[in-house]
């Protein structure tokens, strides 16, 4: 069961939101201010926080839980305006929901965080055919049970669309996040990269089906 | 401008150059004069004396027809010496004499452009340039049976008095006077005005150049006078704006809070609706009690995006939302954009067509802003023309760059689901005047295709 930390002064909308949370699976922990939130946040597999919290703004406290645990995600609710609250920014939040929430949608992104951070290290991820464990660096074929050989960018983009699983990745953003420099205008290299990769990895690299290409926009692999 | 003031004033400083140079000009000329003839009368007497020799012509030619008159029947040897004696008497004159043959004898000293022989032609033309020349000439005959002739040159200026030569420069003097007192004149004048524009531009550079917080700094204020004046003035009112400015962030601050709470409390009681509507869904309900908690449910989704495009223009119309524009790729920003909505779209099942130009296209825009913009768009696409299912991206690399979204929804006069109330396009077109950018619409009931390129606009250098 996924431990819950949810804060929130409005005790009708906490009430009602905890219990709701909680009819869904979820252990919830729901705090009306921000005190004693970053000694729980240790034991948290997510926040959900309240911008407009009494004493100590949402947006400080979510800083300050961040900077204690930034493995645990943080998704803000908000009864501002966005404009508003663009100001200030989402640097530290994972997610942004504004109220009035619907209870269905707010289950949807906890899960969806969840999902995204919840992947320990060392936890194996199944697509199609394939296992791939981060931890090892391996990626091994469930026919066969071998590994198969990647070399090192392969290996890193691959586990570049793990970290995204079901975002559309553009090949700017692969190209930064991989090689850590700018993209230079008409560079093919995360092109090739990608053809290369799915010779290894997909079982008709014409038909490719687990790096689907969205054409125009980039790549993405689903899970 | 009190008249008691005038010593603080520039026009007077200006006038008292002007009267300075008027007085100057009439003394220039008495006091070159002293100046000139100061030497010369301080030298010794003796010059003078030697001076006093030659002075009167007619006396020298009374005195050198004399001496002709003298030398009648002289032999030649005699006429030499006499000649020698004479030069001895008048140093500065030159003294020759011809004989009866026309031949050149003694030449005190030689000069060459007498000829040795005196043609009669020559004679005559000696004759006629001497008379009234410079060197003044006397020419006398020897006795009276015409024995040749003795000739007596002096330059002229020898013979005038001190006085007269400096009268003779006197043109030259006046000029030269004039002219120097006009050139200090101008010059003063130039150093006056220059030090006038030099105070001005300092001050015009502290107005065109604000600090960070866009008021001008204050200036030093050195003098009393015009400029002084205007710089204090200019002080005044760069104090004045500041508090202004002051006030103005310190009530940008209230109205931003009020925003906040009034958002807050308006939108807290929705959620508490919300949240309890859809605890009613779960309880046994007829099919017209459903219908109900759907419309209550639409309704406040409706009623919290009211409340957002409301505050959000008020936030955005007084300018309180910082705008921060630089060079962005707008193909790489759409990109980035239309890859987080694709599976939007996709889920609810649109035909999706994209068309992004392989090279790079920059506008200086905020990209936070523009992002807004798209999103609004994509999102009334997808509330609004759900039945078209179709979405098309394009970015156009020509004239300047343009961005099209369209789609096959009922058009903008059609009817939607949840129609917003035109608060939020007309938060989208603020957001798009400001960053310089324009929308074109065209809508039919088969669809709605939106435009966004640059306005063409003449670069001002920036104000303030």
């Amino acid at each position: 069961m996924k431990n819950v930390l949810y804060i929130e002064d409005d005790r009708e909308i906490g009430q009602w939101t905890a219990s709701d949370l909680e009819k869904r699976g979820y252990a919830v922990e729901w705090l009306t201010s921000g005190e004693g939130a970053l000694e729980r946040i240790q034991t948290a597999d997510i926040v959900v926080l309240d911008v407009m919290l009494p004493g100590l703004d949402g947006f400080t406290i979510g800083q300050r839980l961040k900077k204690e645990a930034p493995g645990v995600p943080v998704l803000m609710l908000s009864a501002r305006t966005s404009v508003d609250d663009k100001l200030q920014g989402l640097h530290f939040a994972d997610d942004y929901l504004t109220k009035p929430f619907h209870p269905d949608e707010l289950a949807a992104r906890i899960d969806v965080l969840l999902r995204r951070f919840g992947q320990p290290a060392g936890q194996e991820v199944r697509l199609g055919h394939l296992t791939v464990r981060p931890d090892r660096q391996t990626v091994i074929d469930n026919r066969t049970g071998d590994e198969i050989p990647l070399t090192a960018k392969q290996l890193q983009i691959l586990l570049y669309f793990l970290k995204h699983p079901n975002q559309i990745m553009t090949k700017e953003q692969i190209y930064e996040a991989v090689w850590g420099e700018p993209y230079m205008e008409g560079d093919k290299t995360v092109m090739v990269h990608i053809r290369y990769l799915r010779e290894r990895i997909e079982l008709d690299p014409g038909a490719p089906t687990i790096i689907e290409t969205i054409r125009g926009l980039g790549y993405r692999v689903r899970q | 401008m009190k008249f008691f003031k005038l010593k603080n004033s520039l026009l007077s400083k200006y006038l008292l150059i002007i009267l300075f140079a008027l007085v100057l000009l009439p003394f220039t000329f008495p006091v070159i004069m002293i100046i000139i003839s100061l030497p010369i009368n301080q030298g010794d007497g003796g010059f003078i004396a030697v001076e006093e020799r030659y002075k009167d012509g007619l006396k020298l030619e009374r005195m050198w027809h004399k001496e002709a008159g003298q030398l009648e029947g002289a032999s030649d040897a005699e006429i030499d010496s006499r000649l020698m004696g004479l030069k001895e008497q008048y140093p500065k004159a030159r003294l020759f004499w011809v004989d009866d043959a026309g031949r050149t004898r003694l030449q005190l000293p030689v000069n060459p452009e007498i000829p040795a022989t005196w043609t009669p032609f020559y004679t005559i033309q000696f004759m006629k340039e001497r008379i009234n020349g410079d060197p003044f000439t006397i020419v006398a005959f020897i006795g009276k049976k015409q024995d040749g002739f003795m000739v007596f040159e002096i330059p002229r200026t020898i013979m005038k008095p001190v006085g007269a030569r400096v009268m003779d420069s006197y043109n030259t003097i006046i000029i030269g006077g004039t002219l120097l007192v006009l050139g200090l004149f101008l010059f003063v004048s130039l150093l006056f005005f220059y030090r006038i524009r030099r105070r001005l531009v300092r001050l015009q550079t502290a107005m065109t150049e604000p600090t960070e917080s866009g008021i001008p700094g204050v200036v030093e204020a050195l003098n009393s006078d015009e400029i002084g004046r205007l710089e204090t003035a200019f002080n005044g009112m760069v104090e004045k704006l500041e508090s202004s400015r002051l006030r103005e962030a310190e009530e940008e601050s209230l109205r931003k809070e009020l925003i906040a709470k009034l958002s807050h409390d308006l939108r807290t009681p929705l959620t508490t609706i919300r949240s309890h509507a859809y605890s009613l869904r779960t309880e046994q309900l007829t099919d017209k009690g459903a219908e109900s908690i759907d419309l209550i449910d639409r309704k406040i989704v409706y009623l919290s995006q009211l409340i957002e495009n409301l505050f959000s223009y008020s936030l955005l119309s007084a300018g309180k939302y910082p705008y921060r524009p630089r060079s962005v790729d707008i193909v790489r920003m759409a990109k980035t954009l239309f890859a987080g909505w694709y599976p939007v779209f996709e889920q609810e099942g649109f035909t999706i067509e994209l068309d992004l130009p392989e090279e790079s296209v920059h506008w200086t825009i905020d990209p936070e802003w523009l992002e807004r913009v798209l999103d609004n768009y994509c999102q009334n696409a997808m509330r609004h023309a759900k039945i078209g299912r179709y979405i098309r991206l394009e970015v156009s690399s020509e004239s300047g760059g343009r961005i099209i979204i369209a789609d096959h929804g009922p058009g903008m006069g059609g009817d939607s689901a949840d129609k917003g109330a035109g608060l939020g396009l007309s938060i989208v077109s603020l957001m798009l005047k400001e960053m310089g950018l324009r929308s074109v619409v065209s809508s039919s009931g088969k669809g709605t295709t939106i435009s966004i390129m640059r306005v063409e606009r003449i670069e001002f250098p920036p104000i303030g």
